[in-house]
């Protein structure tokens, strides 16, 4: 088997979970029209809660994952509820939520710091990482899982927005949420449901790469970088140009790990990303606008 | 105790640097620079290498400020093209990038252990080991540069860096080169965040990638909105106050693993507190 698939296959992998990632941040960025900087803390609380529930509590493993997706996704609707909506009644920009966000990001982190320890901790869940041989290629049980799990809810996700009622109200405050809101559509209802399924994806994606990796406080902010680059990179108007955007960069990710060193990893996403903003900033499946400011 | 009060007053001269730096992106172009910090590592690290290579002060100092002028010029080329909320993306990216590359990087930085024994700058001969010639040194560095900035800021420059701001559609029709300003006002904090850098490693002697995450650069937001947008009467205050009030902690018995993460939960709630009531920090003139 040439080596080059197994690359291509590791690829893919991380695409899968990069694109749970994009997928969350893209919807909560195509309702609410701005960055939300502290999904890397959702994304790290996830995984955290997993490794106390499962590794330090030893709750069953199914409990403890459903357990960790219920809290963080609690957790990310009530950021929304306590800090963005107060930032919305006060009509300011959209610096200030950017700013608003990293606040709640290094809260977070300082949090996790605190109770976890800075150090890396393992979840320990040996039994899904036995790789296993088809036709040449390596492949564990759980990274099969990652990558049915994440197409099965990238799919879900695009089903939600384009055939269901909740979500055709979403893409209509999407556009215009005075319009809709005219039409008797409360957009601050539909604001915080689209925090709530960026989250529960976001918990998804964080419990998946706890399992698969190890985790440390850093992790998900690390994630959310990779996750805003995918959205850059494949288009920030749709949640198709996002999942594109985040195989592409696992795919290249991969292949550049593979023919250079490892230390290059992080760097490539910052080059792509900066070949990209120069050169095709509205992205790969990106509408080109007027004026953008 | 006076040892002390020079070490707090240096790293007061350090800090207020790095936020009057911050303030001509955050408060006068609104340009919100994430990612800011990683200048200051850039400034640091600079520092370090050229003076373990037996380097003196001077081309030190002004080396720091120059590379991390010319990484903030490749930074501002994106700017060209896209919107202010993707280019504070673009600088957080660039923070985890600049940590990233310090601590993998490790034939060279020595990676997450660090670089140690930074030399105590000469000038022209004369060996500052003092901690209170370092002082008058740093004073006299942050003066310059409060007064270069203050100059700059209230020059033609930067009224149409504050038209930016305001208006950006409105100062393009007038004629303005939008994007030559943004770059000019990012060049222009990446200098003086790339010298307090140089400052920061001269005095601390040791340097590592972990003093340079983006967590740490809270302290720095905090100060700028504490004091307010376009105010460098409110930043330098605020840097007092925010330096100043958290040694109070340092008389509770907590650990100093648990006592650093309370301080960032508190800086961080407490910023997020003022942009909730009141956005115009103490002597700000606008909000954000």
């Amino acid at each position: 088997m040439i080596p080059q698939f197994q690359v291509l296959l590791n690829g893919i992998i991380s695409g899968a979970l990069y694109a749970l990632i994009a997928c969350g941040i893209s919807i909560i960025y195509l309702i609410n029209k701005f960055y939300h900087f502290a999904h890397g803390g959702i994304i790290t609380t996830a995984a955290y809660l997993l490794f106390l529930f499962y590794s330090m509590l030893k709750y069953n493993l199914i409990i403890s994952i459903v357990i960790s997706i219920v809290f963080s996704t609690f957790i990310g609707y009530s950021l929304d509820l306590i800090v963005y909506r107060e930032f919305r009644k006060r009509k300011t920009g959209n610096i200030t939520l950017l700013i608003a966000g990293f606040a709640m990001l290094v809260i977070f982190e300082s949090f996790i710091i605190m109770l976890f320890g800075a150090d890396v901790k393992v979840i320990g869940f040996f039994e899904f990482q036995k790789v296993i041989d088809i036709y040449g290629l390596l492949i564990s049980p759980l990274q099969m899982y990652i990558i049915f799990l994440s197409i099965f809810l990238l799919f879900s996700t695009h089903y939600l927005l384009q055939y269901t009622k909740i979500g055709k109200t979403m893409r209509a405050v999407s556009s215009n949420y005075e319009i809709a809101e005219t039409l008797g559509i409360s957009s601050e209802r539909i604001y915080s449901f689209s925090m709530i399924v960026g989250s529960i994806i976001g918990a998804v994606a964080g419990l998946l790469i706890g399992l698969e990796q190890n985790i440390e406080p850093i992790f998900g902010s690390n994630l959310m970088i990779k996750g805003f680059t995918s959205v850059i990179i494949g288009g920030s108007d749709s949640l198709s140009g996002a999942i594109l955007g985040a195989f592409f960069l696992g795919v290249i990710e991969n292949f550049v790990v593979w023919y250079l060193s490892p230390v290059y990893k992080d760097i490539i996403t910052f080059f792509l990303l900066f070949i990209f903003l120069i050169f095709k900033p509205e992205g790969i499946l990106g509408i080109k606008k007027g004026v953008k400011l | 105790m006076i040892e002390y009060f020079i070490n707090l007053a240096i790293l007061i001269n350090i800090y207020i640097i790095v936020s009057v730096s911050l303030q001509i992106t955050i408060g006068y172009t609104g340009l919100f620079n994430i990612g800011h910090i990683g200048f200051f590592a850039i400034g640091a690290y600079t520092t370090a290498l050229l003076a373990l290579s037996g380097h003196i002060f001077f081309i030190c100092f002004l080396a720091s400020g120059i590379v991390s002028m010319l990484v903030g010029l490749l930074l501002s080329i994106t700017m060209k093209r896209i919107s202010k909320d993707t280019f504070s993306l673009v600088c957080m990216g660039f923070c985890f990038i600049v940590f990233g590359f310090f601590l993998n990087w490790t034939n060279i930085t020595n990676g997450g252990l660090g670089l140690s024994g930074i030399p105590k700058p000469n000038i022209f001969l004369l060996n500052l080991t003092d901690n209170t010639q370092y002082f008058t040194l740093t004073l006299m560095i942050s003066i310059v540069s409060v007064f270069l900035i203050h100059r700059i800021v209230k020059s033609p420059v930067g009224r149409v860096l504050e038209a930016i701001r305001d208006d950006e559609l409105a100062t393009r029709s007038l004629g303005k080169d939008v994007f030559k300003m943004k770059a000019i006002s990012v060049l222009v904090s990446a200098f003086f965040a790339g010298i307090s850098g140089s400052l920061y490693a001269y005095y601390f002697s040791y340097i590592n990638p972990y003093m340079f995450t983006m967590n740490r650069s809270i302290t720095f937001f905090l100060i700028v909105f504490i004091g307010g947008l376009t105010s460098i009467k409110g930043t330098l205050i605020a840097t007092f106050l925010i330096l100043l009030i958290p040694e109070a902690l340092r008389f509770t018995v907590l650990p100093e693993t648990i006592l650093g993460p309370i301080r960032q939960i508190l800086f961080a709630l407490a910023l997020l507190l003022l942009l909730i009531y009141r956005p115009k920090g103490l002597y700000g003139k606008v909000e954000v």
